[in-house]
This record gives structure tokens, sequence and C-alpha cells, in this order.
């Protein structure tokens, strides 16, 4: 299998992909240390560390940022705006008729809706942006309990400039991840928040040992790997519908007559579902930090949504992964068209009629298996918070989003695999997946 | 052109859904039941299957770990060094 790896390396078009990727991978997280001009790197890396090991809402924040929010770096916002405006833009395709008519046009309009992403981006990343540097101006503020000025020169001028500073690293983080859709491997959002995950994934799971001892880390991790083979089952599941092609002559030649399937997963959306769930959570807690954390509203956030192990929070979670597991699987995969198309190349599904039956099995088949899928998501990203609440530890609050950041782990990571061996399996290599 | 499917007189198990005015609980029973004899025709891993692929999963992720946590140590250190 080792040497599998080794062959992904060989093949020279799959190496210029694997090595660009990697490549991007470097230079985000290089973006992510870089310290924003101004910013008191020293007095930051004194207040971090107490911050740190207090937990809860800095461990939230600082695990979705990848640890760069906290330091104020270039890349201080992350990949986080890039999402939110697509998961915005994509609820406004449904509600919005101007833009469904775009998306309907085909590619012209759907480079049109790519453009409108990136500018609500930008604009995130403004208000974003600027609400963090209001904070951090203030010493105490942002890392409570230090009192140490963060910011050298909190004049109009220096607070443009990191403004500034801070939104075009956000375009330049857009930017990576288109590249790496189009010219490295896998899916340029999934792989940066994967990155963003990973990198302070050690960091956390460390902490649990330091909190709680060995024993429970070592549960922890096994629990782990049981998740990790769950995840990988039902990823893996398919239901397929036959279908077969009718014989049929053009010319002189006989087409058809094979019997195929349409491969349809148990978790048709993947994991963009707990992406979406997650980083609208995650919007609530950075409110809090924004705004004045003493006010009525963000005490209230705080006591229900900043904290893992809160029934409100994990029904909000749950709910939120169902819905977008529904949404998502309906606007990426279109029955009608399906349909349609099996009609048009004289493919149906063996006892059910062509055109509007078939379309309406489709569906049928959908909605159910999505049922089950969506209902695996939401209880697999709940399944650590539940397991080390009932343990009754205070390691929740290391590990906020335990379940989710291993369902993005895991499932980039598959996704990214299968890439990488669909590559391989071109060329007439064997890959890893024997 | 489009003279292919012919028609089968029966349709396996596509029928119900929409049945009638029942009761709500009936009709999410229905529904439960449609779940559970779709999720029955799901053609799940294999033992062999499912740990070749946690393996390479788990490699992957470790050494995607790995490289990031080198690459932070790394920049964090340069970072400190220039500005700190």
């Amino acid at each position: 299998m080792l040497t599998a790896f080794a062959q992904a390396f060989r093949t020279p078009d799959l190496r210029k992909k694997l090595l660009f990727t990697l490549g991007v991978i470097a230079l985000f997280r290089l973006g992510s240390q870089l310290p924003t001009p101004g910013v008191d790197t020293q007095a930051i890396n004194t207040c971090l560390e107490p911050a740190l090991d207090e937990g809860g809402i800095y461990g939230l924040i600082n695990l979705f940022s990848g640890g760069a929010l906290l330091q104020l770096a270039v890349f201080a916002l992350g990949i986080m705006p890039y999402i939110t405006a697509s998961i915005i833009i994509q609820l406004l395709v449904v509600v919005i008729p101007r833009l469904e008519t775009l998306k309907k046009e085909g590619q012209a309009g759907t480079a049109k809706l790519t453009q409108y992403t990136r500018y609500l981006t930008i604009a995130l990343a403004i208000l974003q942006s600027t609400a963090l540097i209001a904070i951090a101006r203030q010493p105490g503020r942002l890392l409570q309990g230090c009192d140490l000025p963060l910011i050298h020169d909190v004049g109009a001028f220096g607070i443009i400039t990191m403004v500034s500073i801070m939104t075009a690293g956000t375009a330049v983080i857009m930017w990576l991840g288109e590249l790496i859709t189009d010219r490295g491997v896998g899916n340029g959002m999934s792989v940066l928040i994967f990155t963003q995950i990973a990198a302070t994934f050690p960091q956390q799971l460390w902490q649990i040992k330091v909190v709680e001892g060995w024993f429970v880390f070592i549960v922890v991790c096994g629990a782990g790997l049981v998740l990790v083979a769950a995840v990988v089952f039902v990823e893996q599941a398919q239901r397929r519908i036959p279908v077969q092609y009718a014989k049929r002559m053009i010319g002189r030649r006989m087409y058809g007559g094979t019997s195929t399937y349409i491969p349809l997963k148990v978790n048709q959306a993947g994991i963009i579902p707990v992406i979406f769930a997650s980083s609208l959570l995650y919007l609530p807690a950075l409110a809090t930090q924004i705004g004045d954390p003493t006010s009525q509203w963000a005490i209230w956030i705080q006591k229900y949504f900043t904290r893992g192990d809160h029934p409100i929070y994990m029904l909000t979670f749950f709910v939120l992964i169902v819905f977008f597991a529904f949404f998502y699987v309906a606007i990426t995969f279109n029955p009608t068209e399906l349909a349609d198309n099996m009609k048009k190349y004289g493919g149906f599904i063996p006892g059910i009629r062509a055109g509007r039956p078939t379309e309406e099995y489709l569906d049928y088949v959908l909605n159910r298996i999505t049922t089950a899928g969506a209902i695996y998501l939401g209880v697999i990203a709940l399944i650590p918070m539940v397991a080390i609440g009932v343990l009754g530890s205070s390691a929740t609050q290391q590990f906020p989003f335990g379940g989710a950041s291993i369902l993005i782990i895991v499932g980039v990571g598959l996704d990214t695999v299968k890439q990488i061996q669909s590559q391989l399996q071109q060329r007439n290599y064997e890959g890893f997946l024997r | 052109m489009t003279e292919t499917a012919e028609a089968t007189p029966e349709r396996p198990a596509s029928d119900g859904g929409r049945g009638g005015l029942k009761g709500l609980p009936s009709r999410i029973g229905l529904y439960y039941r449609q779940v559970v004899a779709e999720l029955r025709k799901v053609i799940w891993p294999t033992r062999k299957e499912l740990i070749t692929y946690t393996v390479v999963v788990l490699i992957f992720v470790t050494i995607m770990i790995a490289y990031v946590s080198l690459l932070d140590l790394g920049f964090s250190k340069a970072v400190l060094k220039i500005f700190g």
C-alpha cells in the first residue's frame, strides 16, 4: 500500500498536482502565521497561552480558524468568509428568481454566480476584519485576562491598513482554494478547511491528555478510530439502481443492450452539510466576541451556543445538518435531468416507465436514502459531544467540534485519496485500494 | 427515437408514499418502513474493503497532520525570530 503512495509521486502528471497542492497548503499555513503589520507579536504570544488553557469559546474559534484568528495573522479570517458566502449564495439561488435563471443558464450563469460569491466574500471579510480589529485594539478584550496592548498604532491609519490587509488575505485564500480545485487534488474549499482543522487537531487531542490523563486519552483515541471506521463504512455504502439500455440500430451498427446502475450514496451530500452547519454555528460565537460580551444577547449566546454539550446547541446542530443534507442533495442531484437523459439514450429502470415515472422513482429512492444519510451525519457529529458529556469531563470544552472535525477530516481524506486513486488507475497502476 | 422502455405492468415498491389522508403517525410509520426497505437494498462495503479504506485514510490523514504541524512549527519559529 505504501508503494502506491510512492507510485503516486512517480506518475509525472499526478506528482505535479500533489506537489502543487502541498505547496498551496504551505503558503496557506505561512499566511496563517504571518502577523498583520502593526500587531505586537510578543504581546500576543504571552497572552495566548493562558487564554487557550481556559478553553471554551477560544478553543472553538481557534479550531475553526486554524489558530490564525487569535494571532491576528494576515489570514486571520481563514476560509470561513468564503464558505459563508457560498452558503448564502446557494440559499439565495433558491429564493431569488433572477439568480435561479442565472443558474439554469449553464456555464456562463455559473461563472456569474461564482463572481457574486467572491464579491460577497470580500464584503464579509471587510465586516469581520473590522470587527476583529475593533476588539483587538482595546487591551484585554480579544484575549481576556491580559492587559497588554496588542496593536501598536490604534489610530485611523493603522486600523485601515490592518483591515485592508486582512481582507486582501481572505481574497488570497479564496484564490488559493480555487487554484487547488483547478490544478491540484481535491476540492479547494474542503482541503483548506481540512488544513485549518489539522493544524489545531494535535494540540486539542493533547489537551485532553493533559487535562484528563492517559486513560481518557486512550479511550478518546479508540473511540476516534471506531468513528473513523464508521464514517468510512457509510461513505462507501451505495444504493444501486439498475439501468437497462435498449438495443438499437443506428446505421449499420448495434448500440446499447448493456445494463449498468446509478450509484446513489447513502450519504449523497458528503461532508458539505457538516461544514455548512458548523460554519453557521460558529457565527454566533464570533458575534459575542465582536459585540459587547456583557450584554444580554451575548450572555444568552454564551450560555446556549458556545458549549458543545448543551442540549439546545446539539439540537440546533443536528437540525442544521439534516436541513443542509437535504438541501445540498436537492441542488446537486437533479432527477428530472437524469430521467430525461436516460430516456434520450434509451435507458430505463427495469419495471418503471421512462420519463415522469422514472423521475418520481428516483426522487422516491433519493428521499428515503437521504433521510437515513442525514440522520447518520447528525448522529456522528453529535456522538463525541454526547459521549464526553456523559463521561462527565470538562474535555468537551477543549474538544468542542469533535464529531464535526472528525467527519470533515475523514471525509476530505477519503475524497482526496479516491481522487488520487482514480488518477492512478487511469495509468493502469493498482493504487491504494485493492 | 424514444419508443424504448416498454412499460411493464408491475412496478415494485414504488407506489405508496402518498397514501391518502391517513393520520400523521401512520404516515410516519409508512415512511419509516420505506426508509428501512430502501436501506435493505443498499450495498454495504465488505469487511476487507472497510479495513483497507480505513487504514489508507488514517495514513493519509496522519501524513497531512504531520506535514501541517511541521510547517507550523517552522513558520512560527521563523515569525518569532523575525518579529519577536
